[in-house]
């Protein structure tokens, strides 16, 4: 075994931890679901493929008993609480499986006055971590096919859930990739960040995966499907995919909690969390805001304050 | 005797037929991807992967300008494109999973409107299709009526051999023709022994039993249970050999605009949308079951062909693992 073999193995994440995670998910969901404090359960079941997993809402406690929490367990569930999604849940309080990335879109969505706190339990996870756009998908979740996000995560540990499943394993101290690209884009000259935002943009072909998944593109009308007047070009060319993805990102600037399931589900690979996180980071210099895990009424970009900076304006 | 035709005679083919002036695609490297892209040399063609998106987007583009209109003074000009600049086309290097899309789209695009745009580029159009000696487990496309060495929609079939190289087989005059004026990148051997193919994960399905089902099944309670997490997103639709849903756009100004024909999914929540506001797939499962139903019912009613080749990308791309082979073995089993 060569040393970076070696380096790899040391830094997997063992899979009795995943096992455990999921008998204390079965033994929460089944007890709520049993005793009706919930009309629903919205967890991770797996798929047919080894090491795939999909997002499930359940509502009978034999199915809770086959709830599964794995490094395939990718999604924001909190998606399915939004009124994009309408139809979906029954009425009632409802319980979610959560890890701590995705409690900052509860929080933003609670903040938001999409959902309510008491209609939700949420089950938290203390998440290792998950795969990212690996193929692979290997029984132990290692440097390779860590997702990015989870290389620089701060909230293993989820903050204002109503329980913590799970005991944290040793942690990897993964390579921070992202941050790494993300400066190398920032010191690019304009001309350059430019090219390479236009080659990515040029492969978009507008399957909307990214809003789609979003848990905050719950827009009734996005401005994306306006054709009178067309606002945004509808078809998949440069220009209108540029103009999409600009006004995605800046949507979504102080209200992205950083899930990264926009760029996750990119069947043309765009890194599109760069520009949340970018936009992110303009938010925390102009504002001092960052999209917690606190639910906030409102982020600086939706309301007017009169010591507002506005030196922008000429 | 078999003909056969080594790797760098293949690349050498790619090179000669660009500098034929064709427009020649195939599998290539393309970012963090590998795509169908234009060919500059045959040292660019990557045999090892299968493209992100399907071949389909030759002749059925992502997205392409059907009209241009101008007014003037009160007269609108219509300016045609003009079909007969379409370059003539090889797609080398296709999988059975793409190769026979074609084949079974030509049906729909050329049904009661002949669509000139795609039966244009068809008609210019050669495809070198070769076996697929890779699969994984998303891949079904034995499971649908193809194989890893289907020959369904190419002109000339490759197969890889043992000993390196590839088998070749003219399946159509095209194919003929193409061999015949490179004859000297092709040879004769006694023997050629094909490599093996690896075996996929799913039976067989019986595909007359699936639509049986589904035409008793509209109303059933499978679709909110298989589909209620689908996000309606186009992702399957779009990178999907098979889909062909298309949306037309005018674009530009009301003076001076064009009009442009893409890709549309049955997976959006506006697909069926009416101008009244009324929705007849007003839920996201009756979308879903339209893909299924238009796969492997309604196409099948009209042409008498299943719409999927088993290539798998919706299985792999699905944000939410909605997993279509697994879904058909449910029906499969009821």
């Amino acid at each position: 075994m060569n040393s970076k073999a070696e380096k790899i193995k040391a830094a997997s994440i063992d899979p009795a931890y995943y096992q455990a995670v999921t008998d204390s998910i079965r033994l929460a969901a089944v007890k709520l679901l049993e005793a009706g404090s919930v009309s629903a359960v919205i967890g991770y079941l797996p798929g047919r493929r080894t090491g795939t997993a999909s997002p499930a809402v359940v509502t009978d406690p034999e199915q809770a008993a086959k709830l599964i929490f794995s490094p395939a367990c990718v999604n924001n569930l909190s998606l399915y609480l939004t009124k994009a999604k309408k139809g979906v849940l029954k009425k009632g309080r409802i319980a979610i499986v959560a890890k701590g990335c995705d409690m900052r879109a509860l929080a933003g969505l609670i903040g938001e006055s999409q959902i309510k706190r008491d209609d939700l339990v949420i089950i938290g996870v203390a998440c290792a971590g998950v795969y990212g756009r690996c193929s692979d998908r290997p029984a132990r979740l290692d440097e390779e096919s860590i997702a990015r996000k989870c290389r620089e995560c701060s909230v293993h540990l989820p903050e204002g859930a109503d329980l913590v499943l799970g005991t944290l394993p040793e942690l990897p101290e993964p390579d921070p990739s992202e941050a790494r690209e993300l400066a190398r884009i920032e010191a690019m000259t304009a001309a350059e960040r430019w090219a390479f935002w236009k080659e990515h943009f040029s492969r978009c072909i507008r399957c909307l995966a990214c809003r789609q998944v979003c848990p905050f593109c719950y827009c009734e009308q996005c401005l994306c499907d306006k054709n009178r007047p067309q606002a945004v070009e509808q078809s998949p060319r440069p220009a209108g995919n540029t103009a999409w993805h600009l006004v995605r990102a800046m949507h979504l600037a102080g209200r992205c909690g950083g899930c990264a399931e926009c760029e996750r589900v990119c069947p043309m690979d765009i890194p599109l969390n760069l520009l949340n996180r970018r936009m992110a980071k303009e938010l925390k210099e102009l504002y001092d805001y960052e999209a917690g895990l606190v639910p906030q009424e409102k982020g600086p970009l939706n309301q007017y304050k009169e010591d507002d900076d506005q030196s922008f304006i000429k | 005797m078999p003909q056969i035709i080594t790797e760098e005679n293949l690349r050498k083919l790619v090179d000669l037929l660009v500098k034929e002036k064709k427009l020649v695609v195939g599998p290539k490297k393309s970012g963090s991807m590998v795509l169908y892209e234009p060919l500059g040399t045959g040292s660019e063609l990557n045999l090892d992967t299968l493209p992100r998106r399907s071949s389909k987007e030759l002749y059925f583009p992502v997205c392409e300008e059907i009209l241009r209109f101008r007014k003037e003074g009160g007269v609108v000009q219509v300016d045609d494109v003009d079909r007969s600049r379409f370059p003539e086309t090889v797609l080398i290097g296709a999988p059975p999973c793409d190769a026979a899309s074609p084949s079974i789209l030509d049906a729909v695009f050329s049904w009661d409107y002949h669509d000139e745009f795609y039966l244009e580029r068809r008609k210019k159009g050669t495809i070198i299709g070769i076996a697929c000696t890779k699969c994984d487990d998303a891949c079904f496309c034995s499971a649908v009526g193809l194989a890893p060495d289907a020959q369904q929609g190419s002109d000339l079939f490759l197969t890889p051999l043992k000993g390196g190289g590839f088998s070749c087989s003219a399946v159509t005059e095209k194919g003929e023709k193409l061999v015949a004026a490179h004859a000297p990148l092709f040879s004769e051997a006694a023997s050629a022994e094909p490599v093996e193919f690896p075996a996929q994960g799913m039976e067989k399905l019986d595909l007359v039993m699936i639509k049986q089902w589904l035409s008793g099944h509209f109303e059933d309670p499978l679709w909110e249970s298989i589909s209620d997490i689908c996000i309606g997103c186009g992702a399957c639709a779009f990178i999907c050999p098979a889909c062909h849903c298309f949306d037309i756009n005018d674009e530009g100004s009301p003076d001076n605009g064009v009009r442009r024909k893409h890709w549309d999914a049955c997976g959006f929540s506006k697909f069926t949308n009416h101008a009244s506001g009324h929705n007849p797939r007003d839920v996201q499962n009756k979308r879903y079951r339209n893909r299924i139903m238009h796969k492997f019912k309604y196409y099948d009613d009209k042409f008498g062909k299943t719409l999927c080749t088993g290539c798998g990308r919706c299985v792999r791309a699905c944000p939410v693992g909605i997993d279509i082979a697994e879904i058909l073995n449910t029906i499969n089993g009821k």
